[in-house]
């Protein structure tokens, strides 16, 4: 019997407005990518510029996309270990709705958040690890205990136990995906999307191609994500820009250097923000505004 | 921009960089952080020249990388060129952190306090903070995973060098004394480099103290700049060595020709 015979399940792709559409007000999205690595902002943008209300937005070390969704009022509470755009200084929207108290954090570090990834994933009550051990980021759980010192019974050894962290939605970027959701990070997975897929109850997949499943059967060993993990497909080439999309393209400099001047005033960013974020009618639009392309590092 | 160093053919990034490559032992297994040009390119020196074998990951990914330059972001893939292999974060990185496969990491932060804790999450109250600040990343986890922590500043000032840091995202040696054995925790920092001098810690208080002078610089304006009482030196206290030509001209010319390094003067 050939494959052509076998009956292939509908197509997950979907469009982006819809995409986004689904996500209800509220939810708790885990975002993947790492600093200014491989973050999904295509999707981002758009959860931006349908207004999105009360968001938990879990991210282990971010800062564009978080910036973002603070600045459109988007998101009530960040999960994570770290926001900043790294050498162009702090996140500077996130800071000031934190400082007045606009989005709440909730701070851990990198290794206590992906534990508490992982005990969901594996449906564990925790997972231990020795991070955080005699920092001030376990005294910030000591009322609701997520993260605890313990000791081990057996051994005396101290250990964090990280309990489960609920994930409604994973957003991640990958290169390549086919209509049923097969997908793959070309060459290799590098960041630490994979513990907030494994953690989330549906995942959306950005991807820069669309290719057929024929290519994940012909090298299976290659596939990042399998179908079952995947709930929607949407294609948004150079969907990761302004972070990079290792190899295909670098994070773009010019970008976060415009962005964090901008961010310094308040009334410059609005303007900024909405001129050059909001308003452009779709991705492409986006990136034709911004001057944003696929650049390698050797053309750059 | 960084500054000449009396008497010494070099500047103050690259005194920094070769005292902190001369800290690291044969067997030095590292990777490295955001915004570490100062380590990295010590790691890349120190495999230059004393230490052959010594482990590097850059950006904590990239194995055995010998980056042609040093790119903007200490993180980015510009810095995993060469390398011989790409590691996966959950899989290789952090079973290869906790378990002490490497031995080295360094980092920094807004606040160092006497014991070698940093802050590099809020100044003020963590409730109500007059500066938040990016978060500790993986600090928390990493100062307790690896045993040797290898501190530097390249802003030696009263705001930087605390009493008491005002929250804290890494461990140093926390209390001091046995602390971090009460804990379980081996290991704790080993040094702290700054623009001015070469931290040590006491062997059995863990305060830290001076364990040079960078050239032209005095004991009193190192107390001036610090914002806790350093012991009194015990009769003179060294200089910072100065860098051979062979280490300067590798630096310069192979490891980090465009000065990546003094990025951290801004």
């Amino acid at each position: 019997m050939s494959t052509a015979a076998i009956p292939e399940p509908a197509s997950k792709v979907q469009s982006l407005r819809d995409v986004v559409a689904a996500i209800p007000d509220g939810a708790v999205i885990g975002l993947g990518g790492l600093s200014m690595n491989s973050a999904p902002m295509a999707v981002v943008r758009e959860i931006v510029r349908q207004g999105k209300k009360d968001l938990t937005v879990v991210a282990l070390v971010a800062g564009m996309p978080i910036d973002w969704l603070a600045a459109g009022g988007n998101v009530k509470r960040v999960i994570t270990g770290l926001i900043s755009l790294e050498g162009f200084g702090l996140a500077q929207s996130f800071r000031r709705a934190v400082q007045s108290g606009a989005v709440a954090i909730e701070e851990y570090s990198e290794h206590l958040l992906i534990c508490r990834l992982q005990a969901q994933a594996h449906a564990l009550p925790f997972v231990p690890t020795r991070a955080g051990i005699g920092t001030d980021v376990l005294g910030l759980h000591a009322a609701s205990g997520t993260v605890r010192e313990e000791v081990d019974p057996r051994t005396g050894e101290h250990y964090v136990a990280c309990s489960r962290l609920p994930v409604d939605i994973a957003i991640v970027h990958v290169h390549e995906a086919d209509v049923l959701g097969n997908s793959r990070v070309n060459p290799k997975l590098i960041w630490m999307d994979n513990e907030v897929v494994n953690a989330a109850d549906r995942t959306i997949v950005s991807c820069e191609d669309i290719v057929d499943t024929a290519s994940f059967r012909a090298e299976p060993w290659r596939t990042t994500y399998p179908r079952y993990m995947v709930n929607d497909v949407v294609h948004t080439a150079h969907g990761a820009l302004p972070t990079s999309m290792f190899p295909s393209y670098v994070h773009d400099e010019s970008f976060y250097d415009r962005y964090a001047q901008a961010s310094a005033d308040p009334a410059t960013f609005a303007k900024f923000f909405r001129t050059n974020i909001v308003e452009p009618e779709t991705w492409a639009d986006f990136l034709a505004v911004n001057d944003l392309r696929a650049r390698t590092r050797s053309a750059s | 921009m960084t500054t000449p160093v009396p008497g010494y053919d070099c500047t103050v990034d690259e005194l920094m960089v070769v005292a902190f490559s001369r800290t690291l032992p044969a067997d030095t297994r590292a990777f490295n952080g955001a915004v570490s040009f100062i380590p990295a390119c010590a790691f890349m020196l120190a495999r230059a020249t004393h230490a052959p074998d010594l482990v590097w990951a850059a950006g904590s990914i990239g194995i055995d990388a010998a980056p042609t330059q040093i790119p903007e972001s200490t993180l980015s893939d510009g810095i995993w060129e060469g390398s011989t292999m790409l590691s996966n974060s959950p899989f290789d990185f952090w079973a290869h952190a906790q378990g002490a496969r490497y031995n080295t990491f360094s980092f920094r932060g807004a606040q160092i306090d006497k014991y070698g804790n940093v802050n590099n999450t809020v100044i003020g109250d963590y409730a109500k903070p007059k500066v938040r600040l990016a978060g500790g990343g993986g600090m928390a986890d990493l100062s307790i995973m690896i045993p040797r922590i290898m501190l530097w500043s390249t802003t030696h000032t009263p705001r930087t060098f605390v009493d008491k840091v005002d929250f804290r995202s890494g461990l140093g040696y926390g209390d001091g004394g046995d602390d971090r054995a009460r804990r379980g925790i081996g290991g704790g920092p080993v040094t702290c480099i700054t623009n001015m001098c070469v931290f040590g810690f006491d062997p059995v208080t863990k305060h830290m103290r001076i364990d040079s002078l960078h050239p032209g610089v005095t004991f009193d304006e190192v107390q001036a700049a610090t914002g806790f009482p350093l012991p009194a030196p015990m009769g003179d206290i060294p200089v910072t060595p100065a860098p051979t030509a062979s280490e300067l001209h590798r630096l310069r010319t192979v490891i980090d020709p465009h000065g990546a390094r003094r990025r951290e003067f801004a």
